[in-house]
């Protein structure tokens, strides 16, 4: 547990700092500056308001704690606020919502997306973990972006409840931090079975090492010449240290981006169904409007993004074309799974975190949508196929964070944070603030 | 898509576009379904979906009735009437 003295002024200091950054929505006024968490704003906090970034959620005081959450109190961290994020998990850069987070290495560049303020947070507190949620990459990509280190473990491996529900069978609970030290001793206060998600799994987390380094050719198209140096520079550190670096070729690995969106997609419209303006959502007043008219009218308080998805993910789940679209990626992902988990017996996978460096505010806003969804190509696979993965920083570029992101096979979550801290000990993180 | 098959889409939904945000929308829907089109050619016909990436046991906890603890909370966020929840009409 990252501990220190209490700082009185801690919370004053973090409001002036968070006007500046855009990066928490709610700030616990009593938090001092000693072993704090923060919350991705789509896990429920007692007492603080929650609503994954989106309005049609704005007033939504959850009066219970997520299992998570819980656990990180029982424990004896402190809560210090939420954090922003695009609407429901819906972005890849932080930017698909109300309060946009800026970068803390260039405030005119993104954090990052989905857990942008998650990643922020760590990024200039000193003394804290973030609870964050990664559904195709949303700890990865802005833990890269940020330059901290952001763990995704195995799907089931944290309890999901009290998650305000993206896709149910991505969705994983995940943690931020400085160091892969402080990560894993959240990990190991929060995971485990819960009777409140029959999906949540108590299997043994295994730390299986391997010294074999395997990157996916296909993987290693259309990456950014600065971001490719540093991490070459990374995996001739790597085998200095003894590790063997391989190359494999994956022809079907390019459809695990539309595979990864059709199911999020078809998941996430049948998730926000549930927001009628009525049992769920921001509440309507008129009840003399007739009731496809009165939900109608709360569902006008989705962003685009949202209202995109929701269009989407209906449309592939017809029965005319389900078939066609979202029973295929569910057997595609059968496909991936099982390729990746043979490569994973023996090796490690490693590749750059992001295709990029964090892009420029506007840059980002001017992508196609099809560059944009294609920005998460290095951090869908395994998210995809549910496996623990685990993004650090490994070189700066002109002042810029570049992230290296390692898989392990199913349950092997140890071995990555051990792979990291080793790390660590070669390679010192830059940050730009210390709060 | 035709229009009508877009209306319809929308309609269940519950969703209502103002014409410009329908324009837009129905110009990306189109440009995404031609995207989620090229995974027709991944062979995986004879593979068994995947609802989860991993084995989950599905165990549901034991119901065990306890009473509820404070329901004029429940109710505190709701329009009443003589016990009823109000809401919009059918």
């Amino acid at each position: 547990m990252p501990t220190t003295k209490p700082n009185p002024k801690f919370a004053e200091e973090l409001s002036k700092l968070n006007k500046k950054l855009n990066f928490m929505s709610v700030i616990n006024s009593s938090a001092n500056g000693k072993s704090l968490f923060s919350v991705k704003d789509n896990l429920c906090v007692k007492g603080f308001e929650s609503r994954a970034g989106s309005k049609i959620l704005s007033g939504y005081i959850p009066p219970f704690n997520a299992t998570a959450v819980q656990r990180m109190l029982d424990s004896g961290y402190e809560f210090v606020g939420k954090t922003v994020m695009d609407e429901f998990g819906f972005g890849s850069f932080g930017t698909n919502t109300d309060i946009v987070a800026k970068n803390p290495f260039d405030e005119t560049r993104v954090a990052g997306g989905s857990s942008s303020g998650a990643a922020v947070a760590t990024a200039v507190i000193k003394n804290h973990v973030a609870i964050a949620e990664s559904t195709g990459g949303s700890i990865s990509n802005p833990a890269s972006f940020c330059g901290v280190v952001g763990f995704t473990p195995t799907y089931g491996t944290i309890s999901r409840y009290g998650l305000i529900d993206y896709a149910n069978s991505l969705d994983k609970v995940g943690v931020m931090g400085r160091r892969a030290a402080d990560i894993r001793a959240a990990f190991d206060r929060i995971k485990g079975a819960d009777n409140y998600d029959s999906t949540c799994s108590d299997s043994k987390i295994s730390s299986t090492p391997t010294k074999k380094l395997m990157i996916i050719e296909q993987l290693m198209k259309g990456i950014d010449s600065k971001v490719l140096s540093s991490f070459d520079l990374l995996l001739s550190k790597m085998q200095g240290m003894g590790y063997k670096v391989e190359h494999a070729s994956l022809d079907i690995i390019d459809k695990a981006i539309p595979a990864y969106y059709i199911i999020s997609m078809a998941e996430a419209s049948t998730n926000l169904a549930k927001y009628d303006g009525y049992k769920y959502g921001e509440q309507g007043k008129d009840f003399t409007k007739k009731y496809n008219d009165f939900f109608c009218d709360a569902r006008s308080s989705f962003g685009i993004e949202a209202k995109r998805r929701i269009v989407l993910g209906t449309f592939v789940r017809s029965a005319s074309v389900k078939d066609k679209y979202y029973i295929k990626a569910l057997k595609f992902r059968t496909a991936l799974t099982s390729k990746l988990s043979s490569i994973l017996k023996d090796s490690f996978l490693i590749s750059p975190t992001m295709p990029t460096v964090a892009p420029k505010i506007d840059e980002a806003a001017g992508l196609s949508l099809i560059k944009a969804y294609s920005m998460d190509s290095l951090t869908i696979p395994p998210n995809l196929s549910g496996l623990p993965h685990i993004s650090f920083p490994c070189g700066y570029a002109n002042g810029m964070p570049i992230g290296a992101q390692l898989i392990s096979s199913h349950f092997n979550d140890y071995a990555l944070l051990d792979f990291v801290e080793s790390w660590e000990k070669s390679f010192k993180y830059e940050f730009k603030y210390n709060l | 898509m035709e229009d009508s098959d877009f209306d319809r889409l929308l309609k269940v939904c519950r969703l209502r576009l103002g014409a410009q945000e329908r324009k837009r929308m129905e110009a990306d829907i189109t440009e995404i379904i031609g995207y989620f089109n090229t995974i027709d050619n991944a062979k995986v016909d004879d593979l068994e979906p995947s609802y989860h990436p991993t084995k989950i046991s599905g165990k549901l906890r034991e119901d065990k009735v306890r009473p509820f603890e404070n329901p004029d909370q429940l109710l505190k966020g709701t329009k009443t009437h003589r016990f009823y929840v109000v809401g919009p009409d059918l």
